[in-house]
């Protein structure tokens, strides 16, 4: 099931410059809060849209510094978003109630494969593996394709096959037992090899894999603890990239 | 961004270029931490960041505005807005400067749209804007953030150039600048995208 295009995802450079409609800001938005990829792009095109501002900068009316800081002594200022922060938190516990929602396998499949997981990306991670998934992620012939999974929540594929790459994130997919793990797959002509293991927590990436070759497809499925050698479930959902 | 603070940045980078990305993720630490002292009322401090903002906030806002009475009201709401929201920043979501010039662009931009809602501002905008921009572009060049910029838009093609320009300092929504380049709306939206991505990457941009 194709829940977001290119169409979407290409909007992040009218975003962050105040290009879009309104009622194109609001989707956008809300593509933002499920799609972690699109978040760090939007954070660097911000900054860059911002080095073009600075560019800009102008000696204000000397008048503007006495009336803005005189209104401001009189304007009460807004309490720092504690509530905020704990609606985030409870949004992040989302995948393990969803663990009581029954699903079989897997999970999602672009046309682009991956050969190896090359590595993580989490806090304190390899910077180099940062640089390569913003490579992926920002080149010029990324093609993103989100799909629900079977598992509860989505995943984000986005692959470039000049990068031959693919970066592959999840959210909100259920927790599994410790007697199971979810694992990646390339599916290339020849059957499925395995990609490595994901976090059984459902949230996934991004997670950088290298390698990929044109025609090759992607994909999660459940396996027992340890990973298996092919996959013993079927994936339920194929998204052509 | 003042004058000496992007000197003596560049001078890091030529002097240690492999530090680079160190040198961008602790940029402006300053600037974060006078923010949270204004989030906690702090005057002195709202004093502090008004001189190394306001530059900025009122020059984006005049690039898109164009007027000077009504950009300097603009600049003074955006102003009073980072003094009334400063609880609210998060450094790690970006950097103090792009927060601010978030909010003031976006300000100028909701000015030219509730304007264009009569229709009238957006041919007399269009037929202005080679001339106001010429007039703003020489303080530009005077700065060495200026330069850059400039160099790395003159990296980009045409298409990418004019329309990262006319959406970001002409305030244009996309669908606009497509029509006054004579190109198809999609068409835009990818140039406008990998016009910035290619920007980013000039700029050395870290984030």
């Amino acid at each position: 099931m194709k829940v977001i295009g290119d169409g979407l995802h290409a909007l992040s450079g009218s975003y962050v410059l105040d290009a879009l409609s309104e009622p194109e800001r609001e989707s956008f938005e809300r593509h933002l809060q499920h799609c972690a990829l699109c978040t760090d792009e939007v954070r660097g095109l911000r900054e860059t849209a911002a080095r073009l501002g600075l560019a800009k900068t102008l000696d204000p009316p000397p008048q503007l510094r006495p009336r803005v800081l005189s209104a401001a002594y009189r304007t009460r200022q807004l309490p720092p978003p504690v509530a905020e922060r704990i609606g985030l938190e409870r949004r992040r516990r989302i995948p393990r109630l969803a663990a009581a929602v029954a699903a079989a396998a897997l999970v999602v499949v672009a046309t682009l494969g991956v050969t190896q997981v090359v590595t993580r990306h989490q806090p304190g991670g390899a910077p180099t593996a940062n640089a390569a998934i913003s490579r992926v992620v920002t080149a010029a012939d990324a093609q993103t394709e989100t799909a629900r999974t079977s598992a509860g929540g989505t995943v984000t594929v986005v692959v470039s096959a000049g990068q031959r790459a693919a970066v592959v994130s999840a959210t909100g997919m259920r927790s599994l037992p410790a007697s199971e793990t979810y694992q990646l797959w390339v599916i290339g002509p020849h059957g499925a090899r395995s990609a490595g293991l994901l976090s059984r927590t459902g949230q996934v990436g991004p997670v950088l894999a290298s390698g990929v070759a044109s025609g090759d497809r992607i994909g999660i499925t459940v396996e027992p603890a340890g990973g298996t050698a092919s996959p013993t479930t079927t994936p339920v959902i194929a998204v052509p990239a | 961004m003042p004058r000496m603070r992007g000197m003596r940045r560049t001078e890091i980078r030529q002097l240690r270029p492999d530090s680079s990305g160190t040198a961008d993720t602790e940029r402006d630490p300053d600037l974060a931490a006078l923010l949270a002292r204004v989030a906690r009322g702090d005057h002195q401090a709202f004093e502090l960041l008004y001189d190394e903002l306001a530059g900025p906030v009122y020059g984006v806002v005049r690039q898109v505005l164009r007027d000077p009475a009504q950009s300097e009201e603009i600049a003074q709401e955006v102003l009073l807005e980072i003094w009334r929201t400063a609880s609210r920043f998060d450094p790690a979501k970006g950097s103090p400067p792009a927060w601010a010039l978030t909010i003031a662009h976006r300000r100028a931009v909701d000015r030219v749209r509730s304007e264009n809602a009569s229709s009238r501002r957006q041919e007399k905008a269009a037929v202005g804007h080679d001339a106001l921009e010429d007039d703003v572009a020489e303080v530009v060049a005077a700065t060495l953030d200026g330069q850059r910029v400039r160099r790395c838009l003159d990296g980009l093609t045409e298409l990418q150039r004019e329309s990262i320009k006319l959406a970001y300092y002409g305030g244009y929504s996309y669908p606009q600048v497509a029509k006054l380049l004579g190109v198809a709306l999609g068409t835009v939206k990818t140039r406008i995208r990998d016009g910035l991505i290619r920007m980013r990457d000039c700029l050395e941009v870290d984030w």
